[in-house]
């Protein structure tokens, strides 16, 4: 255990003894901890002894000169833990930039705790720049692609009890992990009561698309079933899924991994989508209808005519009302001018 | 003692093929059509060196085949050509000097590799190594035409192979040639990561195939 006259750490657990500062051993005086009196059974002459000490004993210690109420000693108690071995991960989602390397403790300390990193590549040492957000990470660009020799990170925890540390080894390509795709949506598409379109963009992290192309993984199910559907895509942010049971709603989900190297992002967002129906003639007891806001619009579409300026009950059909009315009116100006 | 005289003469030999075949045969193919079949070529050795690696580890032995192993390169291992290269020097190579870099790489690469202890552990792990070797001179191969369809000279100095360094005797320490042969491989492997990302690039820039391809996969 460490002294300090203002703060003192003990290891939970430990037998504790205090000295009330420069005072004899066997002078009368009082303690008390955070303002309370301590009873007498926990003094042994002037010394405090607190035995097996909890968390809940952490807190202010002082000690008064028996007759005149001096305050001859005041400390700070603290109970905590050493660290455990820390959990560190390091990963590149904006490969070939760099990565970042974060890490936690897997149980409280109760203690403050200081975290060191070193990353060695080769006989290199580079420096891993500390994020303010989120605290316990750090990020490195490289200085070299495609390099053969691996990069070792090691993470030390320090604290006043002890310390401890872990250290990962890995080459560059085993770490790249895209973030997921973002902006995932999905459209029925009009008079396709089977179909679903789903569209997405490249994870704004990502810094370089076009050198380094990304490939995805769709997957998707109606709500009532367990069973995913897959389709991996080695090109292109959409596509259309033409096997959807008709008016069931959908979720659906989309991942991103580099074309060549490293390993799948985590699932984006998820999204909901029920594929267009015809006006319904008659609901049943189907809770979905109820329940869903942003694509029960498509159920209520109007059935398809030839009539094409209609209000424009969706924002599909609304777009196409648009690109009709426009064209007709283009069509009717270039006449005029011509 | 001699086997390196003999090793650095079956080289020189063997290094001059590449070089004949890749004059015919690819100008049909659109240049575009040729950087992707190369393309899938480095990705499917890569592939198969994942295997094949495993297996000659295993047979180097520890602590060659242990997942951590991670020696510092001693300045013998420098012959072997290097993937590693400066983020903005290598996004700035011209298509030309992208080629031919990869393809000075693997010429000197399967050289090497064909170099690899005659008498390497199975019957099936020289096998293994042999089908390797054919498939990575038909990559050398490949990329021989992508240049010759681009209109790009072949590089001059690949045919006289690897030459055996200079002042370094036949290695008497089986520790070092084992230690030549893990960086070879790791050096091979690298290549394999890095060639995939040069023929991404260089797939970008061939636009007629990339519209070709589009094209095909709208069903049109």
């Amino acid at each position: 255990s460490s002294t300090d006259s203002h703060i003192q750490y003990e290891r939970v657990g430990a037998d504790v003894t205090m000295k009330c500062g420069s005072m004899d051993r066997d002078a009368t005086v009082t303690w008390t901890a955070n303002g309370t009196d301590i009873d007498d059974s926990h003094l042994n002459g002037s010394y405090l002894v607190l035995k097996h000490v909890d968390l809940t004993q952490s807190g202010q210690y002082s000690c008064y000169e028996g007759s005149s109420w001096h305050l001859k000693y005041q400390t700070y108690l603290r109970v905590g833990l050493p660290p455990k071995e820390p959990v560190l991960m390091c990963r590149s989602n904006n490969y070939p930039k760099g990565f970042y390397c974060s890490w936690h403790l897997p149980s409280p300390t109760y203690i403050p705790n200081s975290f060191n990193i070193s990353v060695i590549h080769g006989t290199r040492e580079m420096i891993c720049e500390r994020d303010i957000l989120p605290k316990n990470r750090c990020h490195i660009r490289y200085l070299q692609l495609f390099s053969t020799v691996k990069y070792k990170v090691t993470l030390t925890v320090t604290n006043a009890l002890g310390k401890n540390s872990t250290t990962l080894t890995f080459d560059e390509f085993t770490i790249v992990k895209p973030d997921p795709p973002e902006s995932v949506v999905a459209k029925p598409v009009p008079n396709n009561p089977r179909r679903l379109e789903v569209s997405w963009q490249n994870p704004s992290s990502w810094p370089d698309p076009e050198s380094f192309p990304l490939k995805f993984f769709l997957r998707y199910r109606p709500l009532i079933l367990d069973q995913w559907q897959h389709v991996e895509l080695s090109d292109g942010t959409s596509h259309t899924i033409t096997d959807a049971y008709a008016g069931k709603e959908y979720i659906i989900q989309v991942a991103a991994k580099d074309n060549d190297i490293g390993t799948w992002s985590d699932w984006s967002v998820a999204v909901h989508a029920t594929p267009w129906m015809e006006e319904p003639k008659h609901l049943t007891t189907e809770a979905q209808m109820t329940e869903t806001t942003s694509t029960s619009t498509s159920s209520f579409m109007p059935p398809p005519t030839t009539k094409i300026c209609d209000r424009g009950a969706r924002v599909g059909s609304g777009a196409v009302a648009v690109c009709w009315t426009a064209g007709l009116v283009l069509a009717a100006y270039s006449v005029f001018f011509i | 003692g001699d086997s390196w005289g003999i090793f650095a003469f079956l080289c020189a030999a063997l290094c001059h093929l590449p070089a004949v075949p890749a004059l015919n045969g690819t100008d049909e193919l659109g240049a575009g059509q040729s950087i992707q079949k190369t393309y899938d070529l480095t990705r499917y050795l890569e592939h198969q060196l994942r295997t094949l690696a495993g297996t000659y580890l295993n047979y180097l032995g520890p602590p060659f085949n242990e997942p951590d192993f991670n020696p510092p390169r001693l300045a013998r291992a420098e012959r072997v050509p290097s993937a590693t290269v400066d983020l903005e020097l290598w996004r700035g190579l011209t298509d030309n000097a992208r080629l031919a870099a990869n393809y000075r790489a693997y010429s000197r690469l399967l050289c090497y590799l064909r170099g690899l202890d005659g008498q390497a552990g199975t019957a099936e792990l020289r096998h293994s190594l042999g089908h390797f070797c054919s498939s990575l001179q038909g990559l050398v191969v490949s990329i021989a035409g992508v240049m010759s369809s681009l209109g790009y000279p072949l590089p001059a100095g690949t045919a006289t192979g690897p030459p055996a360094p200079a002042g370094t005797p036949a290695t008497p320490n089986d520790f070092l040639k084992k230690m030549d042969d893990f960086w070879l491989l790791k050096e091979l492997q690298t290549w394999l990561w890095r060639s995939a990302k040069d023929f991404n690039r260089l797939k970008k820039k061939v636009p007629p195939a990339v519209v070709t391809l589009r094209l095909e996969a709208r069903g049109i």
